[in-house]
């Protein structure tokens, strides 16, 4: 077990710079998911980890060593791979025991360190076998087996389940999570699924277009997103972001671009003159005679809620109610929202805004 | 139950509806595979014709094989086929395009795989050039190099030694043995290589544990097509052996114009020249096979 501290890092193709400045400390033990859309370079940052990237500049350390020039070899770290990289022309037993063949470690050893690994990944069975003749899952368990059969300082995963269906997809996940208990190993795990990081993590780093957008756990991202992009990345379906500002005559009033009003459930105080983005997360939606009234559009019934999309003069916005309403496209409904969930943006910067600032005490006249 | 009966009827019905509709296709894909069949027939015999007739021309005696039109009710002999093994220095001939091909096997084959090797895993803007210029000289019209070959050969005292045709042969062959197994390694994905760096391997552990065997049928097909050329190649052989490394064609080529009987004995030679090499084919038949279809399909 290690922690990785990652500071400064930079990565540049030619005058393309793709990974500006980033700056993470992973503790010992910890299991950090980078998690971001396609090409925002959480991959990259995972290969310069793992020392299949060169680092243009500042340090990676690993268990408080620096490894920028270290091979890969050196760095003690095993990693799976989004397309498992399984040797096609070797056995599971050989799969595994590879590393250990390498590092000329006894042949006994070898066979015992297998065996162990493959006890715990329910692969005993399959040790006989060829890749080619593994489903999905057995082939995500090998590459797993070939990663853990070294006890590495740092387990590096990049997107190893997103070749696997949605069922196994979710029982994996369980089971990554289950082994990192186990072994206690620290853990850099690279996905684009927001669901996956927010089940997994101890500790999610959002990243976009090479910037870390924010570094928290998984609630804090959820409940508290530092601005407009981590807002709307995570959390399915998405938070609620309708552009607007607040009603010059009642601070219970956020009006939008088109001249909607959504009335708010507690008294806010920002300057109407701000251009703001009000997000809403849509479970945070509720029925309300006194809320503001939405069209029904689409009906997604998911089976454990409802998904809604609504219409407010152009403005679309999605809530989710655990009730099974009695609801039809073309109805209208009138929403409220609890104070909690409420969130204001700064429309320009995008930051969030800290509700310390806008927050009013209920004055009598309201 | 009675859902389940409902839906087994419905399975019935669809499985009918399948075979309803699969004679009509079934007959179109029949006649095109007759047709397609009919072709390569018609392909085959077009190429087994001069295969057949050499076959039959050395077992004939002159008179017989000067006959219009060929007929081929005859008095079979192995006269011609005895005469060549015995009489005419077959077996060194043979030896000598053996060593010379093997010798080119043996050096172009690793020389290209390395090569290759290092071309498909650097970045395309750096093999790119190096594999135009390689298709270039392949492309190069060899009979030009024949000549600087021999005056090399002549400078360095190289003429008539097996060395300097295994040169020059390795030189015309590397290119395309090259740019075939490029083909191959770029079909291994690269996350092998970084798995092997992260288990523990160099560059040429990579190379050797995990590249290499993947590479196998790609590496006996280069390693026939390289056979093929070289045991065949004319040309070179002609320039630059003389009475001690003589190749088999080119010894071939001497058996014809000095008398009629010398056709038979041309017939009997091609069919000896043609031998080692259709054992080898049926030998290596399997990995040809897979060498070339490796990578059209994903495994």
């Amino acid at each position: 077990m290690a922690s990785v501290e990652i500071m400064n890092a930079v990565k540049a193709y030619g005058d393309q710079q793709v990974l500006h400045s980033i700056n993470i400390h992973v503790e010992d033990g910890e299991f950090v998911v980078l998690v971001g859309p396609s090409g925002c370079g959480k991959s990259t940052l995972l290969r310069m980890i793992a020392g299949l990237e060169d680092i243009t500049d500042g340090e990676i350390l690993i268990d408080g060593k620096v490894v920028n020039t270290k091979h890969p070899k050196d760095r003690d770290i095993a990693m799976v791979f989004q397309s498992y990289a399984l040797y096609p022309h070797m056995t599971v037993e050989e799969n595994m025991a590879f590393s250990l063949k390498m590092q000329k470690r006894d042949k006994e050893e070898q066979k015992q360190k297998v065996a162990e690994s493959a006890r715990i990944l329910d692969l005993t069975k399959l040790l006989d076998r060829y890749p080619r003749q593994l489903s999905g899952g057995q082939r995500q368990r090998v590459a797993m087996g070939r990663a853990i059969v070294r006890d590495p300082k740092v387990f590096l995963f990049d997107e190893p389940l997103s070749n696997l269906d949605a069922k196994l997809r979710v029982q994996m996940r369980t089971e990554i999570r289950s082994l990192h208990q186990k072994l206690k190993t620290t853990v850099v795990y690279v996905t684009h699924d927001q669901v996956e990081a927010m089940t997994m993590a101890d500790k999610i780093v959002v990243m976009h277009d090479g910037y870390i957008e924010q570094i928290g756990s998984p609630l804090n991202l959820y409940d508290q997103p530092a601005n407009l992009f981590v807002a709307g990345f995570m959390g399915s379906p998405s938070m609620n972001l309708i552009k607007g500002r607040m009603d010059r005559s009642d601070p219970h009033q956020f009006v939008t671009q088109n001249g909607k009003v959504i009335r708010l459930p507690c008294p806010v105080d920002i300057d109407p003159g701000r251009e703001l983005v009000i997000g809403i997360r849509p479970e945070h939606f509720e029925v309300s005679d006194e809320g503001t009234e939405f069209e029904v559009e689409v009906i997604e019934p998911t089976g454990s809620e409802i998904q809604v999309i609504l219409n407010l003069g152009g403005e679309k916005a999605t809530a989710a109610f655990r009730d099974r309403l009695p609801l039809e496209p073309g109805d209208k409904v009138r929403l409220g929202m609890s104070e909690n969930g409420l969130h204001f943006f700064d429309s320009q910067s995008g930051n969030r805004l800290s509700p310390d600032l806008y927050m009013k005490e209920v004055s009598p006249e309201h | 139950m009675s859902m389940i009966v409902t839906t087994e009827k419905a399975l019935s019905k669809r499985g009918q509806g399948a075979r309803k509709t699969a004679p009509g296709s079934s007959a179109l894909l029949n006649r095109g595979q007759v047709l397609l069949f009919a072709a390569l027939c018609i392909f085959t015999l077009f190429n087994l014709i001069p295969l057949l007739w050499a076959v039959l021309t050395s077992l004939k005696h002159p008179a017989d094989a000067f006959t219009i039109p060929p007929t081929l009710v005859f008095e079979p002999t192995l006269e011609y086929h005895k005469e060549v093994w015995l009489d005419h220095n077959f077996v060194q001939y043979l030896s000598n395009s053996l060593i010379v091909s093997a010798g080119t096997v043996i050096i172009s084959v690793p020389i290209g795989s390395l090569a290759a090797y290092a071309l498909s895993r650097i970045p395309r803007q750096r093999s790119g050039p190096i594999l135009s210029a390689l298709f270039t000289i392949r492309m190069f019209p060899h009979i030009l190099l024949a000549i600087p070959f021999f005056v090399m050969g002549s400078f360095l005292n190289l003429i008539d030694s097996y060395v300097l045709l295994i040169l020059a042969l390795i030189a015309i062959n590397q290119p395309f043995t090259i740019w075939l197994m490029h083909g191959f390694f770029s079909d291994i994905p690269r996350d092998l290589d970084e798995a092997a760096a992260l288990d523990g391997c160099n560059s040429w552990q990579s190379f050797r544990t995990v590249i290499l065997p993947l590479a196998r049928p790609g590496m006996t097909v280069a390693a026939l097509f390289s056979l093929l050329l070289s045991y065949n190649e004319f040309l070179f052989a002609l320039v630059l052996t003389g009475v001690d490394t003589k190749t088999l064609p080119v010894a071939i080529a001497s058996f014809g114009g000095e008398d009629i009987s010398s056709l038979s004995l041309a017939a009997a030679g091609a069919i000896g020249i043609m031998l080692p090499i259709v054992i080898i084919m049926l030998l290596l038949q399997r990995h040809l096979v897979r060498g070339l279809t490796m990578g059209a399909v994903k495994g």
